[in-house]
């Protein structure tokens, strides 16, 4: 393998792990706010890591700006899509979980 | 409900109907004044969509004190004043006043310039609005429907004033100006060539003509105020060194939520926050909200008139935002270096906790 393998792959493998802690957060996190911020912060940089290590991979090539493009993209829309979400549940009047909730559960 | 007022509130902008418009609320008030004996009074109110926060935007603050004094000139013409300031016909007073509102607010949607003008007239005892036909307050957008609509919900009169639109045609196309038109083709153009990667002719006249019809249609819409070369060159410089700087704090705060999600219990403290940021305009407070959305702990729910409310996971990310560090960043990127020296948000007591006392005000 060369220099430049090894770096995909390290950075393949830490888009997997941010990947890997979005789901374990959604899974863990109390309510639909804490949950947002895993899915807009992790998956995010999860997504943006894993396409790095493609365009990466493609070298010089159209192909690589594409997937950059891709990437710049992945970090307009995914924040908007969590403020969206989290906006639409605010509207319905849904309360944000607080640490005094916990005693109830 | 009275079927007509004399106390009139006229919301102003840049129209081709502005000085008829004018000239209609004045004799409306004055007509109404010497029926009844009572006095009347015409407010010209500017709601302004942004602050004063440089000095890039004094030219358009200076730009609203002149149209203000304008409307007030015209409208003392209209009722004959002499320069004393006294009026020649007798028994008939009309008072005139100009204000400016709207500046401590984020002004969006026709409901928020509804919201502003309508607390402006319940504080002054208007009960009477007229509109402009060619009113615009939101640049390029329309919004006279919307916005007559959600004034007409508060009770009060409210109509169109009844003036000929003749120059309507010939306004439409000056709007879309040269250096709009040749921002549009040059960003469609130029990611056109980069998404076919080849520079060969076939792509070039295909590109041209897709940036063409782009430019066409969407020139007028995609732009609010005219871009200006500098200062957009300007701005996409200290963007690019902004970029690296969000990176690096993305980077840090997914460390430290991995580490918050991943720690066996799970050590967080949410709590929601209203923030009022130094910061306007519909680009530069998006810019804002997405990158808290992207940083440290913190995620932007909605924008609630004059502010944003967020939502913080831990202290620390409440603490990291009330520091003022992502805003002092925006502020360098959208407005210059000698912007970006402010006091930071917990300083000034801009940043809160946020409660339903704050919802229920809100809503009214």
């Amino acid at each position: 393998m060369t220099p430049l393998e090894y770096l995909v792959v390290g950075l393949v493998l830490a888009g997997v792990f941010f990947s890997f802690v979005a789901v374990v957060g959604i899974i863990r996190l109390p309510d639909l706010y804490t949950r947002a911020h895993a899915t807009s912060k992790s998956d995010t940089l999860g997504t943006v890591l894993s396409l790095g290590g493609i365009a990466l991979l493609f070298g010089a090539e159209v192909s690589a700006v594409k997937t950059v493009l891709l990437l710049l993209f992945m970090l307009i829309t995914n924040p908007t899509a969590a403020h969206a979400i989290a906006r639409a549940a605010h509207d319905q009047g849904i309360e944000p979980w607080t640490a005094s909730d916990e005693e109830g559960d | 409900m009275p079927d007509t007022s004399s106390r009139i509130l006229v919301p102003v902008g840049e129209s081709s109907t502005f000085r008829n418009t004018v000239a209609y609320a004045v004799r409306e008030a004055r007509r109404i004044a010497s029926e009844t004996g009572e006095e009347s009074t015409v407010h010209f109110v500017y709601p302004v969509r942004w602050q004063l926060v440089d000095e890039s935007e004094r030219s358009a603050a200076d730009a609203v004190a002149e149209t203000l004094e304008r409307a007030r000139v015209w409208a003392n013409d209209d009722l004959d004043y002499d320069d004393d300031g006294d009026l020649d016909a007798e028994d008939v007073s009309v008072s005139i006043e100009t204000a400016v509102v709207g500046e401590d607010r984020y002004l969006f949607s026709p409901n928020d310039f509804a919201e502003v003008l309508l607390e402006y007239a319940r504080d002054r005892g208007l009960d009477r609005i007229v509109l402009d036909p060619e009113y615009q307050p939101g640049g390029s957008a329309p919004m006279l429907q919307p916005l007559e609509f959600e004034l007409a919900r508060s009770g009060l009169l409210v109509e169109e004033a009844p003036v000929d639109r003749v120059v309507e045609r010939s306004r439409l196309p000056s709007r879309a100006n040269v250096s709009k038109a040749l921002a549009m083709f040059g960003v469609s153009f130029g990611f056109y060539l980069l998404l076919a990667g080849v520079f060969d002719t076939f792509n070039l006249v295909t590109g041209a003509v897709s940036a063409g019809v782009v430019t066409a249609v969407f020139a007028r819409i995609s732009f609010v105020n005219t871009p200006s070369a500098t200062g957009s060159v300007a701005r996409i410089a200290r963007f690019l060194l902004y970029v690296p700087y969000l990176l690096w704090e993305i980077v840090k705060a997914n460390f430290s939520v991995a580490y918050i999600i991943l720690h066996p219990d799970l050590p967080i403290d949410p709590e929601m926050q209203r923030y009022r940021a130094a910061i306007w305009g519909d680009l530069s407070v998006t810019t804002l909200a997405n990158s808290i959305t992207l940083t440290p702990g913190t995620l932007t729910v909605d924008m609630d008139r004059d502010s944003l409310i967020i939502h913080s996971l831990t202290g620390s990310a409440r603490d990291g935002l009330a520091g003022g560090a992502l805003e002092r960043a925006v502020r360098f990127v959208f407005y210059g270096r000698s912007a970006a020296r402010i006091p930071t948000p917990a300083e000034r007591g801009t940043i809160a906790s946020w409660t339903d006392d704050d919802q229920t005000d809100g809503d009214e």
